[in-house]
């Protein structure tokens, strides 16, 4: 059980991340930075984790201050993400 | 692990799962009769499909490219805008989209009839009137239903 959480997932922004992540077909950076109160630097840096480990991929469009980034949950990012919470509520159920 | 910390970490979740349902900006006052209008223009398009085949893809081509480029920008202003079939929506969000799937079929047979017994302007103003309508009541609904779900996961 415990064995199932991600250590990768398991720190609140980036849970929180790959929840909104899972819920819609991309999300820009500045949608997660609003709903997660986090500087762009601090974004930046947990959403490089999650696409170091293949849960995110990120495209760029445009170039310059006009351009924005958009993220979109991998296979293997949805897998975990759906793996972790289970092992969560399995925690909850089991406590 | 302390079960207060897990139960947490579930409630971070399902606020962020919820945040592209309920974190939206306001929408447009003219969203509703733009896609009635659509709609009618669609309908109206059918009239071009016997008279002039030139025409009658013409138009369509420019009405499919106008959602294409609506759905972008609407995509792109949310920043994170759900779609059916992906993810799983918050319980007060997905019983108001229950209810639009089910009005869509109830539109589509009066639009039908309006067709059958008026032709295709009838049809073209029943589908604008019924969709901008129905659109406005589905925005109240949603909006009344995302305050809920921002209020049970405070």
């Amino acid at each position: 059980m415990i064995d199932d959480l991600d250590p990768v997932i398991h720190v609140p922004k980036r849970l929180a991340a790959m929840a909104v992540l899972a819920n819609a077909p991309s999300v820009s950076f500045r949608f997660l930075k609003d709903h997660l109160r986090l500087t762009e630097s601090d974004l930046s840096k947990q959403m490089s984790t999650l696409e170091s480990a293949g849960y995110v991929s990120a495209a760029k469009d445009g170039h310059g201050r006009g351009s924005s980034t958009t993220y979109r949950i991998t296979k293997a990012g949805q897998h975990a993400y759906e793996r972790h919470c289970a092992a969560l509520r399995a925690l909850i159920g089991g406590s | 692990m302390e079960s207060i910390e897990v139960a947490e970490q579930l409630k971070a979740a399902e606020r962020g799962a919820a945040a592209p349902y309920v974190d939206y900006p306001p929408t447009p006052w003219w969203y509703a009769p733009s896609v009635g209008a659509w709609v009618a223009a669609m309908i109206g398009t059918f009239t071009w499909w016997r008279e002039n085949a030139g025409l009658f893809v013409g138009s369509l081509v420019a009405l499919i490219a106008v959602e294409i480029l609506f759905i972008t920008w609407m995509r792109r202003r949310h920043g994170a805008l759900p779609m059916p079939g992906k993810g799983t929506p918050p319980v007060e969000i997905a019983g108001v989209w229950r209810g639009y799937a089910a009005a869509l079929p109830v539109i589509a047979l009066l639009v039908a009839a309006a067709w059958l017994l008026g032709g295709v302007p009838a049809a073209a103003l029943a589908g604008f009137v019924l969709v901008t309508a129905g659109l406005a009541v589905y925005e109240r609904r949603y909006a009344v239903a995302a305050a809920k779900t921002r209020a049970r996961l405070q």
